[in-house]
């Protein structure tokens, strides 16, 4: 018989910020427990909201499957213990052993078994192996030890197998499981009693809880969106406070509140700040962006006056906070905050924050960008930004601006953390992001520089980030942001700014650094362009070391790309293995086209399409196709090694520069 | 009298009638400066081992860099928490949180009471633990902590840390904007004495006394001597007059750090050593408890 079984764990209330993983993580990891034990099933749901976990196991066969596996023992040469341990702990005796490659194996027969039995050991398995960012462990009375870990204690556990209650003792909890759940946590008073699924979430929803995330937070999205448009106002897209809301509530109740107008005079962007991350608030903006002086916010149970007057006030007092802040901070200029940054450490082995300003400021080049480099991050030690780290560059922008700096500077100070990875936007002035390209630089110099790398997926300072921001501020940024110099020069010169500090670096620094860009290059034309992998090695293999023009690998690696996908580069492609494999080893000296005359019509047709091709600066990609057809034509019936060496040098200088040609304007396919 | 409004400390009364009715000792404040009531040697220190202990207490705080000299509505640089460890967790302490605000005046179907995720922790005294800030109309009113570790020593027996902003809790009740508008003794006549009459002028002198006029050096003093004293009381066996002088030098650390010259490398290394202390002592009492089996 296949029934339902439905299982709760309800527990204190579930942080919002686990909620949305906890759905896929208690999916994965029941259904492995399911599976390990052969239960057989036709599917699972999983619903978490800030109370419970619950799982709903459909079409659950009432016992698992019988299962036959063959299980490996010692070798044939163990000592004796070893093989009556194995027989012992299998419950088997020695003429079951079966003799094979060296090693006993028992054929092991597992009756299935009726999953009223096995659910108290799923039940624990399931607390076990439930991943939690961050759990505890409480003491249970009835144990007298601790409870398993769990991300809060738990209070009940349902089970219920067919509209049965299944009774069973859960040791790591202390608790017996039962058919009872809870509604709201303030809504809703008594012990509900549940038979099935449908009757659950229908009983949940008349005692004020939602059971399924989306839905609450469509239903959150949607009315805040109603309410204010009736007010005429928007609501700012905010998906991560979306989904926090979300978690934070049984039940959604809307309510648009006030901004008190004195608040409105600061910079708009600490005022949503503020309210995001202090108090869960929605931002409000007129139907021109300018932010509204409301706010959206979901309550968990139905408004009242006193409730509304309290949302409001608390607000009140956060901004009141700010204000302050914002005050004192004006009365500082962000001079003299950066005058502080010689007290903040940018790593131990690398100096100050100050000593990372003075070696940015060795590859500045014009004004602004010294008067960048010299405020960019001064707002570190503002107040505001000690309260919202988040606020870094934002703060700095606004405090120039209010004393008055140069427009591109204020600008480029916002602007110098920008693109913040891989899909960011990039900054929009020249000086911001040419400032962003030597603070990263400058990171991935010093850490590289004394033997700091990521390892596996830990990446503690974020280089690989740091990496990715330069590769896409040389390739993406409208101009070309190393303007005269190279980055050997950017790198080298950076370097001899650490050593004139006292820190030393290791010698190869320049290789290693030059080596890590350029595999994060590698990486986002496959990963972002979506461009095969071996296009992408082949492009890269195709200049001369590793100090080239990044935008020009781009350019190149997108053409090559393009053109891998049409039928014809199968020729091009042959054409360069056939010409590559007749010239070999063997040491070519390079000749022009013009100083090459052949008598053979084959190899004479090579040289003239090949001198189209020089032409047309190896644009059209049907040359090289009319090319690579007479290369291949002339593998086919000329004797390349001509037995005449003259002969046979004239040939191969020709397939030479049919090569370079290629490999100029293609690349080592 | 005209007595209309819910005190300021008739809300403490009925905190501590409430938790003594709930079998919890009710003691004194620690007569010492603290940032918080689990500073208190009944909670830091009692904490650990494996005895119950039910508690429950006001503690006045202090936290220099928190002053606005008297001039924000809800930050001040002394203020009071009510401080209540049950230990072992019982199975319902979010009940008997919530009946606890039900016994002060709090209408909870009048308000939005949300359980909302702070994983407390405490680097100077090496404690940490997972819980939540209770926000009762989006403001914090207590911290609910389950205990996991203190002294950097793990929790045999968990205890529940409540812990309730009194100043905060009594502007709802009292529906009033700024700590220093709460009604402190019940009056209503021209005897009535607000909070602010009783602190105000405390918050603003020592708001001055932190942030500008505290001398650094007779600080930067005070704070070495007591980390010696605390490592000699140590070597005597001495915890809790030990643990006395660690919770000092923190105060000291905290003063230093609101007249702004803790630069912030070396804060860390401040913290470090008051961590430092706060260990040794914790691991001192764990041992003596162990001497006393």
């Amino acid at each position: 018989m296949k029934q339902e079984l439905l299982l709760e764990f309800f527990s204190e209330e579930i942080p919002a910020r686990f909620q949305k993983k906890a759905i896929a993580d208690s999916k994965n990891v029941f259904t492995k427990i399911l599976n390990d034990c052969g239960a057989e099933f036709s599917e699972i749901e999983t619903y978490v909201s800030p109370r419970r976990i619950t799982i709903r196991v459909l079409q659950l066969s009432q016992n698992t499957k019988d299962i036959s596996e063959e299980k490996r023992g010692p070798k044939v040469t163990a000592p004796e213990n070893a093989i009556t341990g194995f027989l012992k702990s299998n419950g088997k005796v020695k003429k079951d052993l079966i003799e094979r490659d060296g090693y006993y194996y028992l054929a092991i027969e597992t009756k299935g078994l009726p999953i009223s039995e096995l659910i108290g050991d799923m039940i624990e398995d399931f607390i076990a192996q439930m991943p939690w960012q961050k759990s505890m462990r409480w003491y249970l009375e009835k144990e007298k030890s601790l409870s398993a870990f769990w991300v809060r204690p738990l209070r009940s556990i349902m089970c219920i197998y067919g509209r049965n209650v299944i009774e069973t003792y859960i040791k790591s909890a202390g608790l017996t499981t039962c058919d009872n759940t809870y509604g709201h946590h303030f809504l809703s008073s008594e012990k509900i009693r549940v038979f099935d699924f449908a009757d659950y979430i229908d009983k949940l929803e008349k005692n004020y809880v939602i059971l399924d995330f989306f839905k609450k937070r469509e239903y959150i999205d949607r009315e805040m969106t109603q309410r204010a448009a009736a007010m005429g106002l928007c609501l700012r897209v905010d998906t991560d406070l979306l989904d926090e809301v979300t978690g934070l509530v049984e039940y959604p109740f809307i309510h648009i509140g006030t901004i008190e107008e004195k608040f409105m005079e600061l910079p708009p962007i600490v005022l949503s700040t503020s309210m995001k991350v202090h108090q869960k608030y929605f931002t409000l903006t007129y139907p021109d962006s300018v932010i509204a002086p409301f706010f959206g916010t979901v309550t968990n149970v139905p408004g009242t006056e006193i409730m509304h007057e309290g949302l409001d006030r608390v607000l009140r007092a956060r901004l009141s906070d700010a204000m302050f802040f914002y005050k004192e901070d004006a009365d500082v200029t962000l001079e003299a905050f950066a005058q502080r940054l010689s007290n903040v450490i940018f790593h131990e082995k690398l100096g100050s924050m100050a000593q990372k300003i003075d070696r940015m400021m060795s590859i500045a080049n014009s004004r602004e960008e010294h008067r960048t480099i010299a405020l960019c991050k001064a707002d570190l030690m503002t107040q505001m930004v000690g309260e919202f780290p988040e606020l870094q560059g934002f703060m700095g922008e606004i405090y120039a601006k209010v004393q008055g700096e140069d427009p591109e500077v204020c600008k480029a100070i916002k602007e110098h953390y920008k693109p913040n990875g891989a899909n960011d936007s990039l900054p929009e002035s020249r000086t911001g992001a040419r400032v962003a390209f030597f603070d990263k630089l400058d990171t991935l110099v010093g850490f590289i520089g004394v033997g700091i790398y990521p390892t596996g997926s830990k990446d503690p300072f974020a280089l690989r980030r740091a990496a990715l921001c330069i590769v896409r501020l040389l390739c993406d940024f409208k101009v070309d942001i190393l303007e005269r110099e190279k980055l050997s020069w950017y790198i080298e010169t950076l370097m001899t700014s650490y050593s004139e500090q006292g820190i030393a670096l290791d010698p190869e620094t320049l290789t290693e650094v030059e080596g890590f860009i350029v595999e994060r290059l590698k990486v986002y034309m496959a990963d972002k362009l979506g461009i095969d992998a071996e296009i992408v090695e082949s492009v890269i293999s195709s200049f001369d070391g590793l100090d080239f023009d990044y935008k020009a690998a781009i350019t190149k690696a997108e053409k090559l790309f393009g053109l891998s996908k049409l039928e014809t580069f199968e020729i091009v492609r042959e054409a360069y293995k056939r010409a590559t494999g007749v010239i070999g080893e063997e040491n070519i000296k390079h000749a022009t086209l013009e100083s090459l005359s052949f008598n053979d019509e084959n190899m004479a047709n090579v040289k003239e399409i090949l001198s189209k091709l020089q032409k047309s600066n190896g644009e059209e990609f049907e040359i090289f196709v009319q090319a690579s057809e007479a290369v291949l034509k002339a593998c086919d019936n000329v004797l390349i090694n001509d037995p005449n060496e003259e002969t046979k040098k004239r040939n191969l200088q020709l397939f030479n520069i049919f090569l370079e040609l290629v490999q100029k304007h293609i690349g080592i396919i | 009298m005209a007595e209309t409004t819910k005190s300021f400390q008739d809300i403490i009364f009925d905190l501590q009638k409430y938790w003594a009715n709930q079998g919890c000792v009710i003691m004194q404040p620690y007569d010492t400066e603290v940032g918080a009531g689990t500073s208190h040697h009944a909670t830091t220190l009692k904490a650990l081992g494996d005895d119950y202990w039910d508690v429950a207490f006001v503690q006045p705080c202090r936290r220099p860099k928190d002053g606005r000299y008297a001039e924000n509505p809800n930050r001040t640089q002394y203020y009071y928490q009510y401080q209540v460890i049950l230990k072992p967790a019982p199975s319902n302490p979010q009940e008997l949180y919530l009946g606890s605000l039900e016994a002060i005046g709090f209408d909870l179907s009048a308000h939005d009471i949300r359980f909302v995720e702070d994983d407390w922790e405490n680097p100077s005294l090496g404690a940490a633990g997972l819980g939540w800030e209770v926000w009762c109309d989006g403001m914090e009113i207590t911290q609910y902590t389950y205990f996991q570790q203190v002294g950097g020593i793990t929790c045999s027996v968990p205890p529940v840390e409540i812990t309730y902003g009194l100043e905060r809790i009594a502007t709802f009740i009292q529906n009033v904007e700024s700590h220093f508008e709460i009604n402190w003794n019940g009056r209503e006549d021209e005897r009535k004495l607000t909070y602010g009459d009783v602190l105000k002028r405390f918050e603003r002198e020592f708001s001055c006394y932190n942030f500008d006029v505290a001398s650094v050096d007779i600080l930067f003093n005070h704070f070495s001597d007591y980390e010696k004293e605390c490592q000699k009381l140590l070597a005597h066996n001495l915890v809790m007059p030990a643990y006395e002088q660690c919770v000092k030098a923190n105060h000291c650390f905290n003063l230093l750090d609101a007249r702004g010259v803790i630069s912030v490398t070396e804060r860390a290394g401040y913290i470090a050593r008051v961590r430092a202390l706060a260990k040794a002592c914790c691991q001192a009492w764990c041992e003596s408890l162990k001497e006393a089996d």
